[in-house]
């Protein structure tokens, strides 16, 4: 048996969703498990969607109109949320979960993402990358999406690294564990484009053997121009060549051209990576003179000092709760950006950038109300509602109403509690995390864990050949290389400081 | 141009540069007279005062007498002349001591010059902490305000990185502000695993660093034990005695017992080795500074009597088939083997410049099954015990420093506001905080003018 399967194996195991829901009453459950599931090479199967679900007498924090609301029921109907208020009525054959000193939110969404993504998230080679999809590489077997559905995720923004002015084609995902990488992009999500300024496109914290255009935030800037200026260009050379009678050769088609023809249209928004004020203020004149759509500036740490410029254009703010001083572009962010944000009419969230800080993005927003003073409802918003809204995904997540998809959470606890933590994570009416029964499964999984590895050691007696061979075959506690990678990372080689 | 000193007393209102100036020039037209060191009287009334060594008191009186503590109790008689500070409805818990974190030796991570974390080569053990920490660093203030009052600093770099120390941050100089040096001798468990995903080493080479870095350890404990030798036999009889080494003198104090080993080792493969190599070479005073994986050998670390320093709580496990809270619940199995710890902090957003976050690592321990009084004392007591402190920090006892702070709750609750902090008697002055300054310059920006560009 050669590692990797045997990795694969174990991991499976040890992964294992949740079970599907245990009923009271009789479960009203859809039984066909999607064959496209068994494409997947160790994830669990998708658990069943109950044509009802009610959770009942919970504390809920709507994120929505209602408010938070002592003692209340959230009824679900084929993974639609169907009513929120006292006293529902359980619909026959309904899950029915007693949620009696429980608390109840929506799905917490993360704005700005990693994981999932198969091999380097960054294209670093060029300035310009706007042709290449994070889409294309989801890696829907990363164990990183358990860990954060434990965390009470539901959904996520995965973006490219900052390596470049203009980077690589989004992807908006819900945390389906266990289904194929198409099933877990978020339908409707609006599509975007990274974007980077300062010290991570100048290529300031790394070392490179060939440095490239440009060195300074002047040259991202009129990098950025030059390229939509090419994109300009090649447009009017194809409807040019188009016109009746041209003989004129079109133009030869270029997919990064045309993905800047989409964000120039507005039909491609973008998300960019910035932190100093004096940068953001650049793309904000840049989005006027060109005409396209910021839906959010990223990191954003210096955005309270432009916090009126950025309401007045309806620019959001997707920033880190309390990181500073890991380079000097961020030397002057502060914990209470968030409070100073919201105060002044910014669409705000928080977000993790980390495969860590994304398993308890719930106390990341009670920091904005250490820090400000922020009211405990609206801070719950910077990791519900408002990524939502960043993601253009207002109307299907980020609150707890009637018609919005059924991606919820249930904490033992208050939300906004350092001692709380996730007991179940749904997503379409769909419970894809269960503390329970995580927890049940842990001892037979660690047997069969052992198992396997006797048997793996077994057969390398048997032939000593074999593991030999193989690249690092001896120490199963050795710590899996593919796991959290860094933030951003730089293009290769590495720096000894990685930083976001 | 006149030069001016904005001094604030404790507990005075940060006064503007540009008064304080004025006010200078008004009464000296030259130099401001330093404030003489005076030793006031505090007592803090009517609050709860959590002395961590003991249960919590409601409705005591601290006492503060200069630098130190001098009662604590609801029959505490507030002497003549004492500044009574009310503090009803509060709660008073001892200061956080970080016990491992490079506060203090990095400004901005990415800056090389701001950097003095790591230094070259194998084998550094005469290189102390202390002397490189910047007192003025823009780091200390944010922990200060969130009730960090005092971090055990610690050289990195090869195997043998030097002595570490324990700091208070809060001071003049770094002389002033070390509270205890050296604290620890710090060796780094040598591994076998790469650093990380853009590492391309081959097993093979890193099997072969691996080995090199033990024959480096060991080789250089045998010369330190012949040097020793030397030196006493040059002692007891006047012949040449061996050439000066400072590397060699450094290591003397560890190898009698009078200088503690702290060994970093992170995974289990790690700890393994390390915990035989200490009972081999019979290192009786040693911490063991550890990953999660610790919890895998709880067991044995119990039963060696080792101290731990749990570092990080807030980590993704590195392996995929590991349960998926691996490293919440690690606490909680020390604990419940019998571990003595202490919790650091270096989760994502936690490196030291958020030194802030160490009360919500060690909240998460509790979530995940440490009990709540235990999570406390692995910050404040149990930290300042296992650095050997634990006489002058980590509670709020008579004779000990008055490190602590005032809270409207449970600080390891981060909604809970800690609203002023003291640390050796004084009270941390929030304008030095440039985040605070920075919050309050820009909560007050007026509203921009119709724009033009």
């Amino acid at each position: 048996m050669t590692r990797d399967s045997l990795v694969a194996l174990a991991a499976c195991f040890a992964l294992g969703a949740a079970p599907s829901a245990t009923a009271q009453g009789d479960p009203v459950a859809d039984p066909a498990v999607d064959p496209k599931v068994d494409a997947v090479a160790w994830a669990s199967p998708i658990p069943d969607q109950p044509a009802a679900v009610l959770v009942r007498g919970a504390t809920i924090w709507t994120s929505g109109p209602q408010g938070r609301l002592e003692q209340a029921d959230l009824l679900v109907r084929s993974g639609k949320i169907a009513a929120v208020g006292p006293d529902l009525a359980a619909p026959p054959g309904a899950v029915v979960i007693d949620a009696a000193g429980k608390h109840v939110t929506a799905g917490l969404i993360d704005a700005h993402s990693h994981i999932a993504v198969d091999g380097s998230v960054n294209e670093g080679t060029d300035i310009v990358t706007a042709e290449v999809r994070i889409a294309d590489v989801l890696d829907s077997g990363d164990a990183d999406i358990y860990r954060e559905l434990a965390g009470g995720l539901t959904a996520a923004n995965v973006l490219h690294g900052s390596a470049n002015a203009i980077g690589g084609q989004n992807a908006v995902i819900k945390l389906r564990w266990g289904a194929p990488p198409e099933d877990l992009l978020f339908e409707g999500a609006r599509p975007g484009v990274k974007f980077a300024l300062g010290e991570n496109p100048k290529q300031s914290n790394w070392q490179v053997q060939d440095r490239r255009y440009p060195q300074t935030r002047m040259g991202v800037e009129q990098a950025i121009v030059d390229h939509f200026e090419d994109a300009y260009a090649y447009r009017r050379n194809r409807q040019q060549a188009a016109s009746p009678g041209s003989s004129a050769i079109p133009p030869r088609p270029s997919l990064r051209l045309e993905a800047l023809l989409e964000i120039l249209d507005g039909d491609r928004r973008v998300h960019s990576h910035a932190y100093r004020a004096d940068e953001m203020l650049m793309l904000l004149g840049l989005s006027e003179r060109y005409g396209f759509t910021i839906d959010a500036f990223q990191h954003a740490l210096e955005a309270y000092k432009i916090a009126d410029e950025l309401a007045a254009r309806g620019v959001g703010a997707s920033t880190f709760s309390d990181w500073w001083a890991y380079k000097f572009e961020v030397v002057d962010a502060i914990p209470h950006n968030g409070a100073i944000l919201l105060e002044r009419g910014v669409v705000t969230s928080f977000n993790s950038d980390s495969g860590e800080l994304a398993r308890r993005l719930n106390t990341e927003a009670a920091k904005a109300v250490r820090y400000g003073g922020v009211e405990e409802e609206e801070a719950l918003k910077l990791v519900t509602l408002n990524p939502a809204i960043q993601l253009g995904v207002g109307d299907r997540a980020g609150s707890l109403e009637p018609g919005k998809d059924a991606d919820f959470v249930i904490w033992n606890g208050h939300p906004l509690s350092t001692y709380s933590l996730a007991e179940q994570t749904w997503i379409d009416g769909r419970r894809y995390f269960d503390r329970e029964a995580d927890l049940a499964r842990r001892s037979e999984l660690a047997a069969e864990r052992e198992a396997l590895l006797a048997e793996a050691a077994g057969e390398a007696e048997e032939d000593p050949q074999g593991p030999k061979e193989s690249d690092d075959p001896q120490d199963p506690d050795a710590p899996d290389e593919s796991q959290d990678p860094a933030p951003d990372p730089p293009p290769s080689p590495a720096p000894t400081e990685v930083t976001p | 141009m006149t030069r001016t000193r904005a001094f604030t007393a404790p507990g005075r209102p940060f006064v503007a540069p540009a008064l304080a100036g004025a006010v200078a020039v008004l009464s000296f037209a030259g130099l401001a007279a330093p404030p003489a060191a005076r030793a006031e009287t505090l007592a803090f009334v009517g609050g709860t005062v959590h002395p961590v060594s003991g249960p919590p008191l409601a409705g005591a009186t601290l006492l503060v007498e200069g630098e130190r503590i001098a009662a604590v109790g609801s029959g505490v008689v507030v002497p003549e002349g004492a500044r009574v500070i009310d503090v009803a409805g509060k709660h008073l818990y001892p200061g956080f001591l970080h016990p491992q974190t490079d506060l203090g030796l990095v400004e901005v991570s990415s800056v090389r010059g701001t950097v003095d974390t790591t230094e070259i080569g194998q084998v550094n053990p005469n290189l102390r902490a202390e002397v490189a920490f910047n007192a003025d660093s823009f780091r200390l203030p944010p922990a200060a305000a969130g009730g960090v009052v005092a971090a055990h600093v610690v050289p990195r770099g090869g195997v043998l990185s030097g002595t570490s120390a324990v700091m208070r941050l809060q001071g003049w100089n770094w002389r002033d502000m070390t509270i205890a040096a050296p604290v620890g001798m710090h060796l780094w468990w040598p591994r076998a695993s790469r650093a990380g995903w853009w590492d391309r080493t081959t097993p093979e080479e890193l099997e072969k660093r691996r080995k090199e870095e033990l024959e480096v350890l060991d080789e250089t404990l045998e010369r330190a034990r012949a040097y020793g030798r030397a030196l006493a036999a040059a002692a007891a009889q006047p012949a040449r005695g061996p050439a000066p080494d400072p590397r060699l003198d450094a290591l003397q104090p560890v190898l009698a017992g009078e200088v503690p080993l702290f060994v970093h080792a992170d995974t289990l493969p790690q700890i393994e080795a390390a915990l035989d190599w200490l009972a081999e070479k019979g290192f009786e005073r040693a911490v063991l500074v550890a990953g999660y994986d610790v919890a895998r050998a709880a067991e044995r670390v119990a039963a060696a009597g080792v101290p731990v320093i749990l570092d990080t709580v807030h980590r993704v496990p590195s392996r995929a088939w590991e349960p998926y809270d691996s490293a919440y619940t690690a606490a909680a199995r020390l604990h419940e083997a019998g571990v003595r710890f202490a919790i650091a902090a270096g989760g994502a957003g936690a490196d030291s410049e958020n030194a802030r976050n160490l009360p919500f690592e060690a909240a998460t321990a509790a979530a995940f099954g440490l009990p709540r009084e235990i999570a406390l004392e692995a910050i404040t007591l149990r930290s300042a015990e296992i650095l050997g402190v634990g006489d002058r920090l980590g509670s709020l006892e008579p004779g000990k420093e008055a490190s602590f702070f005032v809270a409207d709750g449970d600080p390891l609750e981060i909604r809970t506001a800690i609203e002023s902090v003291w640390i050796a008697g004084r009270e941390v002055d929030r304008s030095e905080d440039r985040q605070w300054r920075l919050y309050r310059r820009y909560a007050e920006r007026p509203l921009p003018a119709a724009e033009g560009e």
